[in-house]
């Protein structure tokens, strides 16, 4: 008798341990994906079904868990443009209004497949809690669930690798299950500074038929940043830092 | 998949110390105007009547900048040229150029001709004390700033406060410098305390000198959700000259403290359809009966005119309508409503949109739909029109053109990079 209590307890106290183990190796993901505190520069492609394709060039800097700002430096016509990211907090800079306005997750600043979200991505760990992790061959299966109703997606499906501790495919979900988009992480390239990571993401969507957008990055480099750097006021500013 | 999907030239992110690039815009424009209108009449009495105007704007605005170190130089300037079947005109405007001194994330300084806008709303601001007056039918455009002396204090927190920021303003007007901001030979102050609380964007405001009333004021923005925005504006203003025309050209003038309102949210709607809602309280603005007023002088004037000649009293009303009644939303209380649609069957960059702006006093309005395309690169195409709607005496019905169609287009490019 006293075996199986014992059995029980430790079956109660190790599921607990499980979501902690989950929740560290997000943590580990999202350290293996990008440092703590960083500059980048991106290039976002949004491709119709037509072949038609639209490029946009972008700096980002990021700093913590839930600090992100990028600059557009093309097009032309986009150029000067900046948003900011604050935890749940979003705004869009366009210099002809010259003044940011409030922006949500789920628009696109760009448009195509890729949103704000996706574009000003946040770790992991700021906005999703693991429930669960699978093991399939070569890979985990992270099951992982919004923290708050505010987050983009609110479920995700991350296939990762075990050895590199890089995520291959996301899934975003509703909160019906039904897929929003699909997220692959490919082409993994050494950026120097110890980052080691995939340098192409595409994704698709049900929802877009025949569009995909790719994101490429180019340069991403730790940096100290300040804090102020993650304020309205410094939005027209951006292009200093680069 | 190819190869050179995933390029990415490095070059393309190189920063050089300079940049030059800027935009071209033709804009043809058609007006079908309303001969009965004051406003036609006061515009046309003296020239051969139209029922149709034709107009072209073509401009040029270039920008540029040049760093070093934590210096840089900047300016933006236009050539604008309309043609019309009445009137042709070029101006060259510098709109900005200003030197900045940015030593640290948190601290920056600048000195020179800058356009600073401030308020939180989309086709108004009450709180715009520093800044030129923008036009609500299309807010999104580029002002031409002051003369000022700025700077920007910058600094973050943990906890509910999360960061604050703080901007002073040194605004002279003399000749030469600043002269439409009002009274000449004053230097006046302005500032702005800005906070992130709760997160919430909060300001406060205030502007002093000689050159126009004191006033001081405050805005907020919040999300309530991810996808619905608040807004509001309240501004009030000491001494506000308050001056009407009556209807025999006889003019009075009196003093009184003033606020005016603005109200307003944003909502994204899971079909990506945006609603844009404000209301607007124009303090200093004239009632009906002080519209009407100004409407019974152009009858007056027309009726001289054409008896005797004498246009005097034309003359006057096109002062006091250069002054007050001609601006945009010169009354009272407003209502605006924009609903916008992104990529409606599918189609790639095509944003369709309509906007309402409605007086409540005079129950007159004014609607423009609007079709907006980028899909080229660095190509923007707007088709826009505009009907009004009023009985007369009112504020929409009285305007000189009962409705209007345009296209802009405007290329944008790089000259230096």
């Amino acid at each position: 008798m006293r075996k199986y209590i014992i059995f029980i307890v430790l079956l109660l106290l190790s599921t607990p341990a499980c979501a902690l183990e989950g929740n560290s190796l997000l943590f580990q993901i999202d350290r293996n994906l990008n440092p703590d505190s960083y500059e980048s520069y991106k290039k976002l492609i949004n491709i119709e079904p037509n072949g038609k394709r639209r490029e946009f060039v972008l700096f980002t800097v990021k700093k913590e868990k839930d600090k992100v700002a990028a600059l557009f430096i093309s097009p032309a016509s986009e150029e000067g443009r900046s948003t900011l990211r604050l935890g749940e907090n979003m705004w869009l800079y366009i210099p002809n209004v010259g003044k940011p306005i409030r922006i949500t997750s789920l628009q696109s600043v760009v448009g195509g497949v890729f949103n704000n979200s996706d574009i000003l991505r946040l770790d992991y760990t700021a906005e999703y809690d693991v429930k669960t992790v699978e093991e399939e061959g070569d890979n985990y299966l992270l099951h992982l669930k919004a923290k708050t109703r505010a987050v983009a997606y609110d479920q995700l499906k991350m296939w990762a690798d075990k050895e590199a501790l890089l995520p291959l495919k996301i899934e975003c979900l509703t909160e019906a299950s039904m897929l929003v988009k699909t997220i692959y992480f490919k082409e993994v390239k050494d950026f120097g500074g110890g980052i080691l990571r995939p340098s192409v993401i595409e994704t698709d969507s049900p929802l877009y038929k025949g569009y995909k957008s790719i994101m490429i990055f180019a340069k991403i480099k730790d940096r100290k940043l300040e804090d102020e750097v993650f304020t309205l006021t410094f939005m027209p500013n951006l292009d200093s830092l680069r | 998949m190819a190869q050179d999907e995933y390029s990415f030239d490095l070059s393309e992110i190189e920063k050089k110390p300079y940049a030059v690039g800027g935009y071209l815009e033709l804009t043809p424009r058609v007006f079908f105007t309303d001969p009965d209108a004051a406003f036609y009449k006061l515009n046309f009495y003296d020239k051969a009547d139209k029922d149709l105007l034709d107009e072209y704007f073509l401009k040029l605005s270039m920008d540029g900048r040049y760093t070093r170190g934590f210096s840089e130089i900047y300016a933006r300037a236009n050539i604008n040229t309309t043609e019309s079947d009445i009137d042709s005109d070029t101006r060259i405007v510098l709109d900005e150029g200003y030197l900045s001194l940015k030593p640290a994330s948190g601290f920056n300084i600048s000195i020179g001709k800058k356009a600073l806008r401030w308020g939180k709303g989309y086709a108004w601001n009450t709180v715009g004390f520093v800044e030129r007056l923008k036009n609500p039918d299309d807010p999104e455009l580029a002002l031409e700033g002051y003369v000022v002396a700025t700077m920007d204090y910058i600094k973050s927190f943990s906890g509910p406060l999360k960061a604050m920021a703080f901007t002073p303003v040194i605004l002279p007007v003399f000749n030469h410098i600043n002269g439409d901001f009002g009274v000449e030979n004053n230097i006046n102050y302005a500032g702005k305390l800005y906070f992130l609380f709760y997160d919430t964007d909060i300001d406060l405001m205030f502007l002093k000198g000689n050159s126009r009333s004191s006033r001081f004021g405050m805005d907020f923005s919040r999300n309530i959700t991810s996808n619905f925005e608040i807004h509001g504006e309240l501004a009030h203003i000491d001494n506000s000259t308050h001056k009407v025309v009556r209807s025999d050209g006889t003019l009075a003038a009196s003093t009184r403290d003033v606020e005016s309102l603005l109200v307003g949210v944003r909502y994204l709607a899971r079909t990506d359809t945006t609603f844009i809602f404000e209301y607007y309280r124009n303090g200093p603005g004239v009632t009906v009966d002080e519209m009407q007023g100004f409407f019974g002088l152009v009858d007056n004037g027309i009726d001289v005119y054409r008896l005797s000649g004498s246009d005097a009293l034309l003359k006057k009303a096109r002062t006091v309508t250069e002054e007050s009644y001609g601006k945009n939303n010169p009354m009272r209380d407003y209502l605006y409503l924009k609903v916008s649609q992104k990529e409606p069957f599918d189609i790639p960059y095509l944003t369709p949109s309509v906007t309402c702006m409605y007086n409540v006093e005079d129950k007159s309005f004014y609607l423009s739909p609007e079709l907006f395309y980028t899909g080229i690169t660095n190509l923007e195409l707007r088709l826009k029109a505009g009907v009004i709607s009023g009985a007369g005496n009112t504020e929409f019905g009285e305007k000189q053109n009962d409705f209007r169609i345009e296209l802009r287009m405007r290329y944008y490019f790089d000259v230096l990079k």
